[in-house]
């Protein structure tokens, strides 16, 4: 055993042995609330899996022809995924890993050690392909009553169809290590990855599959996904993956292209270990030099926070946030995927063709137009979520020098605050008044939506600071850590519920006023009253939520000081 | 038992470490001093076979660490001075695991390990995680973790930083023991006290190069102060000039 790859492994499975046998404050809640969503995507995609095949089962040989299209389409689109996710993967566990310090100096086989990484990396490169792939791979051989054949056929297929591409984006992250210092190619591949990702999204959004829903475009679904292959398509294992899958879903057995699938996953993890045994240490080796830092200094932010009219202090600690911020790729490059979602959401509003209901197309525009501002409200809770409640917490190891130094903690929460507040206003008033203008609502709702919008950044940003402060965790790798933490999961819970009741505070007066208005009739005082009562309730939960979250935050830091 | 020859690592166009050259002997204490920066660490770092030399070679208990590693590293222990272990490990737990990374097996590793852990005073924490461990205490650990394996040869850096003194006389005291039964230990160390009281030579590093080696006495000589305190004349050789401009800057 301690001679075999696995026993490098056993660090990782004590210590979640030991994390779930010592818990934490609040573990359970959020493994619950994990565990909830889990099994809802689950369901959700094992349901949408299986109506398809139930849908394309109404078309003979076509609906064989295009489920067959269809598999190999997803595993295409893994292909692609897991290739990238391989090489971002395989930088962290190959080279930038803590423990290969201790690692290295052991008396290991370079061979061992490889084994022991790269089923860590395709471990983790693929634990989220799986979890997708199965419920779906479920609702199709559910409804096609598949024998269990299909379901151990899937399993075996799975594997090597992870191996391939792993390998493949680890060879590439070998090679990229001995040409470029690790952490500048970790830098680079985030940016890549993240422009990647977002130009596909909008790519997909752009064919507008929604037409392809429609009974008449049935001839232009074949063309759509005839169009998805080319002449080398039959050569990617993600086909061979597809056909595999296919012919056991049919109760029939594929020899040559599960040889072809399994063949080549050996040859690339045998191909893969010569590459390691050869370049591995010099990468390492290379991973561990400081790169000369070439940075961009950003004198213009130095210059307008120069002009701003704001004490030293919080002039200081806005200076160093945004430099910070911006001189981390892994931070800002995650900004260009948001972007790309918010073009998505906006385009989905100019292509609603509300023509095709034209009685009803100026109330379902206002009924959209609170869709929006909840949509709008739910963007800047995942904004505030992932940006603004990490920013206490990012302070780090380097918290102290705040500490020491005679700023108030009221100061320093309150200078978070406002740095993250500005940004995720213009971008959430931003996105709420472009879709509202698309759309072309009623005036009234554009304002109470872009009234409404101020109010609910105010309350999230602050609730978020405040528990951030509450929930600090100072030693997290990395901003994902801390928004995954307790303190991160009960902010969007608190978040999701604000956001509803905001919703209904403002979405209830503003239809009874276009109810009436349809009408051209007059609003009767009680419900007038009424109205009103909603809209300040609406401002007094906001307000509160904003306000006793600060200060909830700023006790924390102080009881922290004491 | 541990030999370094014309060793060189270069950063791009910068050299960290010139041609260095140093043995150490079983049983020898050998003190590795310099400024910071000066390249002790990255020296280190390639003796533990973390870092590719440019050029140059180290031999561990007559095996080349760049030719034969395994052979090497078995026979060394290497405290680096940032450690890595495993937080969400115990004590005792992290120790077995490194046992069994250099091949330790059967019923007797855990009796070594509470060896060890008694050595190092930590037997009471056995079962407690690692992240609950204060600094002293973690460095302790990692020196069990060196020592576990009956290394023949010990790469140490920077091994008092962060201890107490009663913590700083225990270390001195298992370096003196394992010494005596012939291990070669080679440490780096900025405190110079610790420096002259147990090190049997000396080798001071400088901008990558080896600019004194010896005894202490030897040393001395070469510094031209015979009677002089190690501090006086470890500062003559390295630039001292600097310490006044501190002065005045303070």
């Amino acid at each position: 055993m301690k001679g075999a790859f696995t026993y490098l492994l056993l660090p990782a499975i004590w210590s979640s042995r030991n994390r779930a046998a010592r818990r934490q404050h609040g573990d359970l809640t959020r493994a619950l609330l994990f565990a909830a969503m889990g099994i809802g995507v689950f369901a959700a995609l094992f349901f949408a899996s299986a109506w398809v095949t139930w849908q394309l089962d109404g078309y003979e040989e076509l609906g064989d022809y295009l489920l067959r299209l269809g598999l190999s389409w997803i595993f295409m689109t893994f292909l692609a995924f897991l290739t990238f996710s391989g090489i971002v993967t395989a930088l962290s566990t190959f080279f930038l890993s803590d423990d290969l310090r201790l690692l290295l100096t052991a008396p290991i086989a370079a061979r061992r050690l490889f084994y022991a990484r790269f089923a860590k990396t395709v471990a983790q490169s693929s634990w989220m392909v799986i979890v997708f792939i199965t419920p779906v791979l479920l609702g199709v051989g559910v409804v096609r009553c598949a024998s269990a054949t299909f379901y151990i056929t899937s399993a075996l297929t799975i594997l090597p169809f992870a191996i391939i591409p792993v390998a493949v984006g680890t060879a590439s992250t070998l090679l990229l290590v001995n040409v470029f210092p690790a952490r500048r190619a970790r830098d680079l591949l985030m940016l890549m990855g993240f422009l990647f990702v977002g130009s596909v999204v909008i790519l997909l959004r752009m064919l507008r599959p929604e037409q392809l829903m429609r009974a008449e475009s049935l001839p232009d679904l074949t063309g759509f996904f005839s169009s998805l292959q080319s002449p080398l398509t039959p050569l990617l294992p993600s086909f061979w993956a597809g056909e595999l899958v296919f012919a056991s879903l049919k109760g029939g057995w594929d020899p040559m292209h599960a040889g072809a699938l399994w063949s080549t996953a050996l040859v690339c993890c045998v191909g893969l270990r010569v590459a390691d045994e050869r370049w591995h240490f010099s990468g390492y080796s290379r991973s561990q030099e400081a790169p000369k830092a070439r940075f961009a200094r950003f004198r213009g932010i130095d210059l307008i926070a120069r002009t701003l009219p704001l004490s030293p202090v919080r002039k200081q600690l806005l200076v160093k946030d945004v430099k910070i911020f911006l001189r981390d790729v892994s931070q800002w490059s995650q900004l260009l995927l948001l972007l790309a979602l918010v073009l998505i959401y906006l385009y989905n509003f100019r292509v609603l063709d509300l023509g095709r209901i034209p009685y009803m197309s100026g109330f379902v525009k206002n009924v959209y137009a609170l869709l929006n501002l909840g949509m709008a409200g739910f963007v800047l809770a995942t904004v505030a979520v992932r940006f603004v409640f990490p920013m206490v917490s990012a302070e780090g190891r380097a918290f102290w020098l705040i500490r020491k130094s005679p700023v108030a903690m009221h100061d320093f929460l309150w200078s978070k605050f406002w740095t993250g507040l500005v940004p995720v206003l213009l971008l959430t008033e931003t996105l709420t008044i472009a879709a509202n203008e698309l759309l072309d609502v009623d005036p009234l709702l554009k304002g109470v939506a872009a009234i409404a919008i101020v109010f609910l950044s105010f309350a999230l940003v602050g609730l978020a600071t405040g528990l951030g402060a509450r929930y600090p965790r100072f030693t997290a790798d990395n901003p994902s850590e801390v928004s995954g933490s307790y303190g991160g999961v009960a902010f969007m819970v608190v978040a999701v519920l604000l956001v509803i009741a905001i919703i209904a505070l403002v979405g209830w007066p503003s239809t009874t006023y276009l109810y009436y208005q349809l009408r051209h009739r007059p609003i009767p005082s009680f419900r007038l009253a009424l109205m009103g009562t909603c809209f300040v309730g609406a401002i007094a939960l906001t307000v509160t939520t904003w306000l006793h979250g600060m200060r909830s935050g700023i006790r924390a830091l102080d009881a922290m000081s004491n | 038992m541990i030999a370094v020859e014309h060793l060189v690592k270069q950063y791009g166009g910068f050299t960290a470490v010139d041609g260095v050259s140093l043995d150490v002997q079983p049983g020898e204490i050998h003190g590795f001093l310099g400024p910071n920066g000066a390249g002790k660490t990255t020296t280190l770092r390639m003796i533990a076979g973390l870092l590719k030399p440019t050029s140059g070679r180290v031999v561990v208990n007559g095996h080349d660490v760049g030719d034969e590693p395994e052979l090497a590293k078995a026979a060394l222990g290497f405290i680096p001075d940032r450690p890595f272990i495993y937080e969400k490990l115990t004590a005792g737990e992290f120790l077995r695991f490194h046992a069994g990374l250099y091949g330790f097996d059967g019923d007797d590793v855990m009796d070594r390990v509470h060896e060890m852990l008694d050595l190092f005073e930590l037997r009471r924490r056995e079962h407690d995680l690692v992240e609950s461990f204060s600094h002293g205490m973690k460095q302790r650990l990692v020196m069990c973790a060196a020592f576990l394996h009956r290394p023949r040869a010990v790469a140490v850096d920077e091994p008092m930083v962060g201890l107490d003194p009663r913590g700083a006389r225990l270390i001195k005291d298992v370096f003196r023991r394992m010494s005596e039964r012939g291990v070669a230990i080679l440490m780096s160390t900025h405190t110079l006290e610790v420096a002259q009281e147990m090190c049997h030579r000396l080798s001071i590093i400088l901008k990558g190069k080896i600019i004194a080696q010896g005894t202490v006495d030897e040393i001395r000589q070469l510094a031209g102060g015979a009677d002089d305190h190690l501090t006086s004349v470890f500062l003559r050789l390295t630039g001292g000039s600097a310490l006044q401009e501190l002065d005045e800057a303070v």
